[in-house]
């Protein structure tokens, strides 16, 4: 047994130590590498002071801090939706920009949960291909990425670019939206295998009505099936809103919810039992709440234990903004949202609604060379050093002058002791070494 | 003594990383991870899409028939102006290349090729070719990015993960290789596929996590594949391709094929890619169309004579797609419209050479352009079934009879 899977066999023995509240102790110390888990999996990764001050402050009050950041995130909010309206012609600079706020956000877990409901409602450029509504509909899902997973889903089904991904511009009362209403059933709620056919039909009619015209929504009462439907065994009238509140009724629908919320947050290793996720489903389904969800898991045992260190493979936007914060630089993300494309996480455009595949999917001979490559133009590439990470000042700064000191500042900023004598590292000059550091296997899971 | 590529990789991991296969390895060593020793297990499939709707009629020229002679106008091509290859049909006067190539036996043309009642707008008749199903609007994977999901998934049972295929060119990543399961890389530039850097070897410890040591095989393999594309890259510089981005392209993937890194299904775009390709010419079509013809004539060419001279050619099938011929009759700008049948191309070493099925009737039409005759997907289902050996059932969603297009 690995002790990934003894700690998630623990774990689902006993759920209730799973979830309650890690505290630190001579088992699982609080230390560098745990706040830098953490930092990791709340948000795209941390830089040197951010590792010491959580370090320092332990667990629940770095904790506290991610869930709600000191000052006011609003502000910063504001600024850059401002600059992305002005962007919105080309979804090229969409992505740049939101790869800034990634890199730059006061509120990491908002832009981490707004790309997780990116890939979860996968709306995509290649459906849609128009950029304003692409930038209305990733603004919705930060503005309610951390509430309440009714309304965030009542809002997402309703928007343009989400009818127009899934080909319901014109729903009349004569031609429902079935392709709409299974991917709603399929992949955003209860999951493959819990709704039948009569469900997606049933549903479907409950869209009717709807329009975009241009670039807003509509509603013509006259094409709406006011008529009874039946879905999930519940009778009514229901309008879009109306069916939205059954399907989110339904059990599997939070489980769904729990489950990926799992994956992005503990583990893509192991697939955890139902009893394991019963006490998050249980409060998931009672008040629908995504902050109090991650709250639990972030402060739990399971999530502190080997059973969720480095049991992630970090996406291509995860690598890069990780790498990109850690050295507090600044990089064209123009030219990076590209390279990330290339990798298979195109931004504003994931590939069919099931979102991006993950874990080591993303790592296959092209893609391992291509990361390994956007490592060295991130921190090596000559030429334009203005948008480049600078390594060697790095250390400079940080007091170490030569290659066997930076070495060691590289590897503790990236990998804390993770791989404390990595060979590969050993004889390599300052600026290969952050470059190799980047390119460890170590460095690959989240 | 191992007896496959799985044991092979297996027994590989086990080793000291001294022996690891990094960028010092032999040149066999590295080989040896990078072939599958079942047969046709190397096999490539390229397709170069024609966006933008190719006009069969003035690529295989019915130049005797009368629908042709009274329809055409300005774009006429006459007995004298193409290159005979029989049947009282010719050639588009700038592919000489091909004309070649079909002398060799290393072309063939399948004839009238479409679907029922055709769309006559681009991004859903484009939509149906890529996807491979006539309910294309609800379909979001492309047909070969399925077949790359099917060969990928078998991979996975394998325990090695090499990249099965992507798209080489600058353009957005079409439809066509868009996969569910499996990340599909966009190829700018063969330099992608090589380490810019030098790498370090691979040293996971036997105690790591099973994520991390999976991490490192998988750099490992990496490693070992982006050598030897650097050695493919420094061992000729193929100056033979023509000057254009298709020729470029197409250098690329010979470069990918050569390197036998696992690849087994490329795609690009002749036509420029996005919604209305270079193909579309509704207006003073005759030189625009003639170049285009050229540089897909003198790249596929190209292409050939590289492979071909590397004993590579037995390899590879490529084939050319577009979203619908045109119309017979040329319209009042020197253009012509969408159209339904075309002829696809086929090219390499064991393609069933000359023509295929008959040159489409020429008062039979829809769309007003000759009536197609036969489904494009029963040469799909040709290429996945007999030539990529996948089931092309799976990819397609039903089965098509397969068009004898293999020789």
């Amino acid at each position: 047994m690995t002790p990934s899977s003894e700690a998630l066999a623990r774990a689902a023995n006993d759920p209730a130590w799973a979830w309650a509240r890690y505290e630190p102790g001579a088992e699982r110390p609080w230390d560098a590498r745990l706040a830098a888990h953490l930092l990791r999996r709340a948000g795209f990764g941390p830089n040197r002071s951010e590792i010491d001050q959580a370090a320092g402050d332990g667990p629940q009050k770095t904790i506290d801090r991610l869930l709600q950041p000191d000052g006011d995130p609003a502000e910063f909010e504001e600024m850059f939706a401002e600059y992305e309206r002005a962007a919105e012609g080309s979804v090229e600079s969409l992505r740049a920009w939101w790869l800034r706020r990634m890199i730059q956000t006061p509120y990491p877990l908002l832009e981490k949960l707004t790309l997780f409901w990116h890939g979860h409602f996968a709306v995509s450029q290649a459906e849609v291909g128009r950029a304003p509504m692409l930038q209305r509909h990733v603004q919705l899902l930060r503005e309610q990425a951390l509430g309440d997973f009714r309304s965030l889903l009542k809002a997402v089904m309703l928007d343009p670019a989400t009818l127009v991904c899934l080909k319901a511009e014109k729903s009349r009362k004569a031609t429902p939206p079935t392709a709409l209403a299974r991917t709603l059933l399929a992949r955003f709620t209860v999951g493959e295998g819990n709704f039948s056919e009569s469900d997606v039909t049933e549903t479907a009619r409950a869209f009717t009505g709807w329009f975009v015209n241009r670039n807003s929504r509509e509603f013509y009462p006259r094409e709406f099936d006011d008529g009874e439907k039946t879905v999930f065994g519940k009778k009514g009238n229901f309008t879009a809103e109306e069916v939205l509140d059954v399907i989110a009724d339904q059990r599997a629908t939070s489980q769904t919810i729990v489950r990926k919320l799992y994956r992005q947050f503990v583990s893509e290793v192991d697939e955890p039992g139902d009893a394991l996720l019963d006490t998050l489903v249980d409060s998931f389904a009672k008040t629908g709440n995504v902050l109090g969800t991650i709250e639990t898991v972030l402060r739990s045992n399971l999530f502190f234990s080997p059973a969720a260190y480095r049991c992630r493979v970090k996406s291509p936007v995860e690598y890069a903004v990780g790498l990109v914060r850690a050295f507090e630089g600044r990089v064209a993300t123009d030219r990076l949202g590209r390279a990330l494309a290339d990798l298979g996480q195109g931004l504003y455009n994931p590939p069919t609604s099931a979102g991006w595949p993950d874990g080591l999917a993303w790592l296959n001979d092209a893609t391992v060379v291509g990361r390994h490559n956007l490592a060295w133009q991130l921190l090596q590439q000559p030429g334009d050093n203005k948008y480049r990470l600078d390594a060697a000042t790095y250390a400079r700064q940080h007091g170490k002058q030569d290659a066997v000191a930076a070495r060691e500042l590289f590897l503790d900023l990236l990998l804390q002791s993770d791989a404390p004598d990595a060979a590969a590292v050993s004889a390599a000059g300052i600026e290969d070494a952050a470059r190799l550091v980047a390119c460890l296997p170590e460095y690959q899971p989240a | 003594m191992p007896t496959s590529r799985r044991d092979f990789l297996k027994a590989a991991a086990g080793v000291p990383a001294v022996l690891s296969l990094g960028s010092v390895a032999p040149a066999f060593l590295q080989r040896a991870a990078a072939a599958d020793p079942t047969p046709g297990a190397d096999r490539v499939l390229v397709v170069v899409e024609l966006s933008g709707g190719n006009d069969g009629l003035n690529t295989v020229v019915p130049y005797d028939n009368d629908e042709y002679g009274r329809n055409r106008n300005t774009l006429r091509m006459t007995k004298r102006d193409v290159i005979p290859i029989g049947s009282d049909l010719g050639l588009h006067p700038q592919m000489p290349e091909m004309k070649r190539l079909l002398d060799d036996g290393r072309l063939g043309i399948v004839q009238g090729v479409g679907y029922p009642n055709p769309h006559g707008g681009h991004p859903e008749s484009m939509r149906v070719w890529q996807t491979g199903r006539l309910d294309a609007e609800f379909c979001q994977t492309g047909w070969l990015g399925r077949a790359v999901d099917v060969i990928s998934n078998k991979d996975a049972t394998d325990h090695i993960a090499p990249c099965r295929g992507a798209f080489v060119g600058v353009f957005p990543r079409p439809l066509t290789v868009n996969a569910a399961g499996t990340v599909v890389p966009s190829v700018r530039s063969i330099e992608d596929w090589k380490l810019r850097a030098k790498a370090a070897p691979v040293d996971v410890p036997q105690d790591a996590s099973p994520l991390l040591q999976e991490v490192g095989r998988r750099t490992q393999s990496a490693q070992a594949h982006a050598a030897t594309v650097d050695e493919v890259i420094r061992s000729g510089e193929r100056r033979e391709y023509p000057d254009t981005p298709l020729g470029a392209n197409l250098r690329i993937m010979a470069q990918l094929i050569e390197a036998n890194v696992g690849v087994r299904i490329l795609n690009t775009d002749a036509g420029g890619g996005g919604d209305i390709g270079g193909y579309d010419n509704h207006a003073g079509q005759k030189d625009n169309h003639a170049a285009l013809l050229r540089q897909l004539s003198q790249g596929v060419a190209a292409f050939v004579d590289d492979l071909n001279g590397r004993g590579l050619l037995d390899r590879v099938v490529l084939i050319t797609t577009s979203e619908f011929g045109r119309t017979i009759q040329e319209n009042g700008r020197r253009g012509t419209d969408h159209g339904s049948a075309a002829p696809m191309l086929l090219a390499g070493g064991r393609v069933r050479p000359g023509l295929i099925g008959e040159h489409p009737s020429m008062t039979e039409t829809e769309n007003n352009g000759p009536k197609h005759h036969t489904d494009f997907r029963r040469v799909y289902a040709a290429l996945l079934d007999q030539w990529l050996g996948i089931d092309s059932q799976v990819v397609l969603g039903q089965k098509f009879e397969p068009i004898k297009v293999l020789a």
